[in-house]
C-alpha cells in the first residue's frame, strides 16, 4: 500500500535532499563537474552580510506569519463551526484563498496593495487613514508579506473546525449549568482541548511559511526594496539559477533545513512538555 | 459481448501496429531536417523580428528547422539558460548581452567562433565594428557574433513637447539643458498636488548611470581589464551619481518609488504620460506601434567628455550543441548582409556590420525614429564594462543599492559603501 508513496517520497524528496547536502560541500556551477571544497561554501555565505539580513528576515517572517495564521484559523473556526445559516458560504469563502494557486494569490495581492491604484489604499484614503506604500517602502514591505501569508487560513480553519466538533457538547452543557460564561468555557474547555491541534498547525505553518514564501517574494517584490523582503528560498533560487552558485545555494539550503528543523523541534519540545502528544 | 470486446481490442492493437509501421517512414522524412533551438528574450515585437529572420533562414536552408524559444524578461531568460545548461540540454544558439555571458564563457560552455568565421565564405571579421567584436572576445578568442551596436538614447514624446511649447532636444544638449527640459515637462495637470506627467523615466541601474559617470571623468572600476575595486566613490564618479540620483530625490522629474511601483516609467511613456525615457535601440519595434503620439530620439545630454555604453547582443553557440554545423549556418546567415538587413528593417537593431549602419534599412527616413543617426554618432564614444565571469554579481550588488539611493531610501554615500562592500568578493 505504502510503496507508491514511499518511492515517490524517496525519488522526489529524500534523494534530492541528500544530493543537496552533498553539493553543499562542493563547488558546483551546473556547467562544470562538481569539485569537493569542504566547508568553503559555508564560509563564503557566512561572510556575507546579506546572508544574515536574509536569515533575520526569514525568521521574522516565519515567526510572525505562522502564529498569526494559527490564531486567524482558530478565530474563524470558532466563529464558523456552528451549523447556522450562511456558515457554509463563509467557510467556502475563507477556504477559497487556500484553493487559489500561489501565483494567482500573489498577483491578486500585488494588485490589492498597489500603492496608488490598489483597493486597500483607496479604501484607507476614503476613510481618511494613512496610506502606506506597502511593498515599496522598506519599513512596511516585510510586514505586508506577513499579512498576505497570515490571511491564508483556509486549511487551518477546516482542521480546527473538525477538531472543535470532536469536543462533546456535554462538556459545554455542564459548564453552563455550573455558571461558566462564554469566555470561561473557551479558556477552560475549548482552548485546552484544541491546543494539540493548534500546535500541530503551528509546526506545519512554520515549515510552510519558510518554504512557501518563494512565490510571493518572486512575484510581488523580487526581494526588494534593497533586501527588505529577500527570504532564504528566494536567495537560494537566485544564487543557484541566476548566479550559477549551486554549491553555495545548497549550503544555504542546508542552513534553511537546520533552521526549520530547529523551529519544529522547539515546538515539539513544548508539546512534549505540555503532554500534548499524549492528548493526541 | 465478450467476443465483441475482444474484436475491439484486436482492432486497437492492429491500429497501433499500423501506426508503428507508418511512423518510421515519417521519421525518415523528418530525419533529413536538422532541428536546432534558438533562445531569445524579448517582447512580442522582438519575437516577431526574430521570427522574420528565422523564416528567411529556413526558406534559404530548407534542411534546417529553427525553433524560436522566447523567454520575456532578462531575469527569467538568465534562469532558463542556466537551467538548460544544468540539464545538459542547452539551446543550440542563444542571444545574449556581453554583460551577462561571462559565467558561460568562463566555464567553456560557449563554442569559440574564430575558426568558423575565418572559414566562412559569406562573412568576415572586417565586416563588423571592432568595438562589438571586442565585447565578445574572451582570452583572445571571438566567442559569439554580435548582431548589433546599440547604445542608450533618450526617446521623447514630441506631442508632449509641442503641447508645452518646448523645443525638441538638440543633439548637442547638456546636462543642464536636459534637467531644465525635464523640469518643464513635469506637470501637475489637475492641480491636486500630485504629478500627472513626468519629464523623465529611467531604470536606476549601473548600466544607465555609467555613461554619466564616464562623461564626468569618473570610472566604474579601478582597472577596466583586471579590476580590483569599484571607484564609484571617486569625486568625479560620485558627483555624476549625485546628479543622477538628484533627478528623483531633489528635482522629482522621474516617478518616485510609489509611482514607479504603481506604473512603470516604460508604461507611462507608452501611455503618453512621461515625456522622455532612456532605452537602447531594442524598444523601437514596440514604439513603432504607438499611434497616439509622435516620438523621436535624442542623444544622452553631453557632459565634460563624450561617453556612452555599448549595448550589444550576440549569437552564441553552445559548446555542447549536437548540431554545430546547422547552428553555425544560422548564425552566419543572421549576420550576413541579408540577415542583418531583416533585423534592421524591423527597427530592432543598430547593425554591427559597418556597411549596413549607413544603409537605408537602418537610416530609413520613412521609419521612426527620424533621428536614428545619433546611434551611429555615439559609436566612437562607446565603452564597455569589464569582461568578468562575476560581472553579473557586481551589477546586481550595485543595482540593489543604487535603486534605494535613487528613491531616497538610503543616502548615496550609504549606497556606495554598501555597493563597494558587497561587490568586493566578486572583484578579487
Amino acid at each position: 500500500m505504502l510503496t507508491p508513496f514511499l518511492s515517490g517520497a524517496i525519488v522526489l524528496i529524500a534523494l534530492p535532499a541528500l544530493m543537496t547536502f552533498a553539493l553543499a560541500f562542493m563547488r558546483y556551477d551546473a556547467l562544470t563537474p562538481p569539485v569537493w571544497n569542504g566547508v568553503e561554501n559555508f564560509t563564503a555565505i557566512f561572510q556575507r552580510d546579506v546572508f544574515w539580513i536574509v536569515v533575520r528576515n526569514t525568521l521574522i517572517f516565519a515567526l510572525s506569519a505562522a502564529p498569526l495564521q494559527a490564531l486567524g484559523a482558530l478565530g474563524l473556526a470558532l466563529l464558523l463551526h456552528p451549523q447556522r445559516r450562511g456558515a457554509p458560504i463563509y467557510r467556502s469563502t475563507v477556504y477559497l484563498s487556500s484553493v487559489l494557486p500561489d501565483v494567482a494569490y500573489a498577483l491578486i495581492w500585488l494588485w490589492l496593495l498597489n500603492p496608488l491604484y490598489g483597493p486597500v489604499n483607496l479604501a484607507l484614503a476614503w476613510a481618511g487613514l494613512p496610506t502606506p506604500a506597502w511593498l515599496v517602502d522598506p519599513r512596511t514591505a516585510l510586514g505586508a508579506l506577513v499579512l498576505v501569508a497570515a490571511v491564508r487560513v483556509g486549511e487551518g480553519m477546516l482542521l480546527l473546525i473538525a477538531a472543535r466538533r470532536t469536543v462533546p457538547s456535554s462538556l459545554f452543557d455542564a459548564a453552563t449549568i455550573d455558571g461558566a460564561g462564554a469566555w470561561q468555557s473557551f479558556r477552560t474547555i475549548t482552548l485546552p482541548l484544541l491546543t494539540p491541534w493548534l500546535l500541530l498547525l503551528l509546526i506545519r505553518d512554520l515549515a510552510m511559511a519558510v518554504h512557501s514564501s518563494f512565490t510571493p517574494v518572486y512575484i510581488m517584490t523580487g526581494g526588494g526594496p534593497g533586501y527588505a523582503t529577500t527570504l532564504l528560498p528566494f536567495l537560494i533560487y537566485e544564487a543557484a539559477f541566476t548566479h550559477l552558485r549551486i554549491g553555495q545555494a545548497s549550503a544555504m539550503m542546508t542552513v534553511m533545513f537546520a533552521i526549520v528543523g530547529l523551529l519544529v523541534w522547539m515546538v515539539s519540545v513544548l508539546m512534549r512538555r505540555w503532554g500534548v502528544f499524549d492528548a493526541l | 459481448m465478450i467476443r465483441l470486446m475482444i474484436w475491439v481490442i484486436w482492432l486497437g492493437v492492429g491500429a497501433l501496429m499500423l501506426a508503428a509501421c507508418v511512423q518510421p517512414i515519417q521519421l525518415t522524412v523528418q530525419a533529413e531536417r536538422t532541428s536546432i533551438t534558438f533562445l531569445i528574450s524579448g517582447d512580442p515585437a522582438d519575437e516577431d523580428a526574430y521570427r522574420t529572420l528565422v523564416d528567411a533562414f529556413m526558406t534559404a536552408n530548407p534542411d534546417v528547422q529553427v525553433e524560436v524559444i522566447n523567454i520575456p524578461g532578462q531575469g527569467d531568460f538568465s534562469r532558463r539558460l542556466a537551467a538548460d545548461f544544468a540539464a545538459s540540454a542547452p539551446p543550440d544558439v542563444f542571444l545574449i548581452n556581453y554583460r551577462r555571458y561571462g559565467p558561460y564563457v568562463a566555464r567553456g560552455a560557449i563554442e569559440p567562433l574564430d575558426d568558423l568565421l575565418a572559414r566562412s565564405a559569406q562573412i568576415s571579421r572586417s565586416d563588423f565594428y571592432p568595438q562589438a567584436l571586442t565585447a565578445f572576445t574572451w582570452g583572445g578568442q571571438l566567442m559569439c557574433l554580435p548582431q548589433n551596436m546599440s547604445s542608450p538614447v533618450i526617446y521623447y514624446n514630441k506631442t508632449l513637447f509641442d503641447a508645452g511649447n518646448i523645443p525638441y532636444p538638440a543633439n548637442s544638449w547638456t546636462w543642464d539643458d536636459f534637467l531644465a527640459t525635464a523640469q518643464a515637462l513635469t506637470l501637475d495637470l489637475n492641480g491636486d498636488g500630485a504629478i500627472d506627467q513626468h519629464g523623465f523615466g529611467v531604470e536606476p541601474t549601473l548600466v544607465r548611470a555609467a555613461p554619466f559617470v564616464w562623461m564626468n571623468g569618473g570610472e566604474i572600476v579601478d582597472d577596466p581589464v583586471a579590476p580590483t575595486r569599484l571607484t564609484l566613490d571617486s569625486p568625479e564618479s560620485r558627483a555624476a551619481l549625485a546628479w543622477f540620483v538628484a533627478l528623483q530625490t531633489e528635482h522629482h522629474v522621474t516617478p518616485g518609488a510609489v509611482a514607479e511601483a504603481a506604473e512603470s516609467s516604460l508604461s507611462r511613456f507608452l501611455n503618453g504620460r512621461l515625456a522622455m525615457y532612456v532605452e537602447s535601440r531594442r524598444v523601437v519595434p514596440e514604439f513603432r506601434r504607438i499611434d497616439a503620439f509622435d516620438w523621436d530620439v535624442a542623444p544622452l545630454p553631453a557632459g565634460r567628455r563624450p561617453a556612452s555604453i555599448l549595448h550589444s547582443d550576440a549569437f552564441c553557440m553552445a559548446a555542447a550543441s549536437p548540431h554545430k554545423e546547422a547552428a553555425w549556418r544560422f548564425i552566419e546567415f543572421a549576420n550576413t548582409r541579408t540577415g542583418q538587413t531583416i533585423l534592421a528593417r524591423t527597427g530592432r537593431t543598430v547593425p554591427s556590420r559597418t556597411e549596413l549602419a549607413e544603409a537605408p534599412a537602418f537610416l530609413d527616413p520613412g521609419a521612426k525614429p527620424a533621428n536614428s543617426r545619433i546611434f551611429l554618432d555615439a559609436i566612437p564614444t562607446l565603452r564597455i564594462f569589464p569582461a568578468l565571469a562575476t560581472w553579473n554579481d557586481i551589477e546586481a550588488a550595485v543595482n540593489a543599492e543604487l535603486t534605494q539611493a535613487f528613491y531616497g531610501q538610503i543616502s548615496l554615500d550609504e549606497a556606495l559603501r554598501a555597493a563597494e562592500m558587497r561587490s568586493a568578493e566578486f572583484l578579487r
